[in-house]
């Protein structure tokens, strides 16, 4: 609660209102090593949106090229054709205002869990006295109260990839993009990183673009979900999910979420072919 | 019988026990005890065959007469020892300072590191003791010439291992950096330095023995000062026993930088990771 109060949400200078799109895609397109005769076309022209304050998942299989988009959509990768606009400024690189969660928690192993969540105000060179009470707030938030001073060595992965949340929301960047960030955990942990992550966001209405292999995990997650076909991946199905919030686990064991799950997993099965699912 | 057996175990082993608690165990007795009784019989043996075989002092004198040099000839000794070591240690930090600076150059600027990393590479395959002659005749034969070369020599292994330290820094942390819109100087201050620490001491290990072996050279070829000039001094009048005390203080004084460089390695380990 008293968090809630510190953490500006609406007031924050985000977009107001929840029909305005926030992240755009238009036609874009990802060529690797162009005009060579290795070129590879990674992600199909892809068109879609994102409204403020969603969240919204990018579901496919492997090498899909899902990751190259949201990398592209975090200025990280150049866009060889088309343009991603982020509240109304067009990406060209990396932007405070757009924060990325990796698929490693990607901490430095010499600082602390709190030094590793203060990490990007000491980039922005932000005033480091309120930013010290704001991470140990979060740190409390995500179960890590007495660990404030342990490093990344002795901690285990669930742990270091809670710092890596902490770090990503500390600088309250509007659009939040997080690349398969739970992957390389074990279910239960990964389970235990959902509820984390629904009760983080929960708490700050941001705008997140998570990517995922996981049917579940993005039903659980998202108020949409989008389908990736394979390489060249393209953008096949757009379903919103229902759910009202705040969501806790036992949602998964509902008729409704399976049958979600299903049609998702039949998408992907028969990806590219709209006609043959039969949906 | 039994009893004294029994006693005599009990016994040992709570000595063994007392000694564990202050963090000395049976590992640690065997490391330092078995190479110490092993030095001290080959000091025995060598003793033992000068006395036995009647060899003349000056091709070989006995350990006993070489402790007795060191000590009849202290201020001597002493006299020539603090230049070697000021110029050794001075020699070591500047050569630190550069080593680290052309590193850090190297790995911030593309055209610095594709103009000049080729070429010193280049130079570290020559044998660096070659040049020591020039650096006589560039700086004199004064502490300058010994610190130049010091210097040279112990250059090359710190950059070498910064150059590999900075570049090998983990690719992920980098995009953490890029991500976040850091600077190239914020990368290279926050994530690429302190990454690179274990590199740098590695390097440091072997500099600081380079450069002592510079200095030596250095005072061997002109000089009138330090332990090399002693060494060459005690060859020249036959003083063998003067030439083994030196190389004794030698010793001492490499395992002293070593072991500070070590113990710097360890603390600074020690605030890197708990």
């Amino acid at each position: 609660m008293a968090l809630l109060e510190m953490v500006p949400t609406e007031e924050s200078g985000a977009p107001q209102g929840a029909s305005e799109d926030y992240l755009s895609v238009e036609g874009v397109r990802k060529v690797y090593n162009p005009g060579t005769r290795r070129a590879v076309e990674a992600v199909a022209p892809t068109t879609c949106t994102i409204k403020s304050g969603e969240f919204v998942s990018l579901l496919g299989p492997s090498g899909c090229g899902k990751s190259t988009l949201l990398m592209m959509a975090g200025g990280l990768e150049p866009i060889t054709e088309g343009a991603i606009t982020v509240g109304g400024k067009a990406m060209t690189g990396p932007r405070q205002d757009v924060g990325i969660m990796f698929q490693d928690p990607t901490l430095l192993p010499w600082k602390s869990a709190i030094e590793n969540v203060l990490f990007p105000y000491r980039v922005f060179n932000r005033p480091m006295d309120e930013a010290r009470v704001r991470a140990e707030a979060l740190l409390d938030q995500v179960g890590l109260n007495g660990f404030y001073d342990h490093k990344p060595g002795q901690l285990s992965g669930g742990m270091r990839q809670r710092v890596a949340i902490c770090r990503a929301l500390i600088y309250d960047a509007d659009l939040l993009l997080m690349d398969e960030p739970f992957s390389a955990l074990d279910a239960i942990t990964r389970d235990e990183m959902n509820t984390v992550l629904v009760q983080m966001w929960e708490s700050y209405h941001k705008t997140a673009l998570f990517v995922t292999h996981s049917i579940r995990e993005a039903v659980f997650l998202s108020d949409r979900v989008l389908v990736m076909s394979s390489r060249p991946g393209r953008i096949i199905e757009d379903i919103t999910i229902p759910f009202p919030r705040p969501r806790t686990m036992e949602i998964g064991e509902t008729v409704e979420f399976n049958e979600i799950c299903g049609y998702l997993r039949s998408r992907i099965e028969h990806q590219g072919l709209p006609g043959v699912s039969g949906h | 019988m039994t009893d004294a057996a029994l006693g005599f175990r009990t016994g040992s082993r709570a000595a063994i026990t007392r000694l564990a608690d202050i963090g000395i165990g049976p590992g640690t007795l065997r490391a330092v005890l078995l190479p110490t009784l092993f030095a001290a019989g080959i000091l025995g043996l060598w003793e033992f065959l000068v006395w036995f075989f009647d060899y003349p002092r000056v091709i070989l004198p006995a350990p006993s007469l070489v402790w007795t040099a060191l000590i009849d000839q202290f201020d001597l000794i002493w006299f020539h020892t603090v230049p070697t070591m000021r110029d050794s240690i001075a020699g070591f930090f500047v050569a630190v300072v550069l080593g680290v600076g052309c590193a850090a150059a190297i790995s911030i600027n593309r055209y610095v590191r594709d103009s000049l990393y080729p070429l010193l590479v280049t130079i570290q395959l020559v044998p660096k003791v070659a040049w020591t002659p020039l650096f006589i005749v560039w700086a004199g034969i004064g502490w300058e010439s010994r610190l130049s070369i010091a210097t040279f020599i112990g250059f090359f292994p710190i950059l070498i291992a910064m150059v590999t330290g900075l570049q090998s820094t983990d690719k992920s942390l980098v995009r953490l950096c890029k991500a976040l819109t850091a600077s190239s100087w914020q990368t290279f201050w926050m994530v690429r330095l302190p990454a690179s620490v274990p590199y740098f001491f590695s390097g440091c290990k072997i500099a600081i023995t380079l450069a002592v072996i510079g200095v030596i050279v250095g005072e061997f070829i002109s000089s009138s000062e330090g332990l090399g000039f002693l060494i060459l001094l005690g060859a020249s009048n036959y003083e063998t026993d003067l030439i083994l005390a030196s190389i004794t203080v030698l010793c001492l004084m490499g395992l002293a930088f070593y072991g500070l460089v070590q113990a710097a390695e360890y603390l600074t380990q020690r605030r890197m990771s708990r």
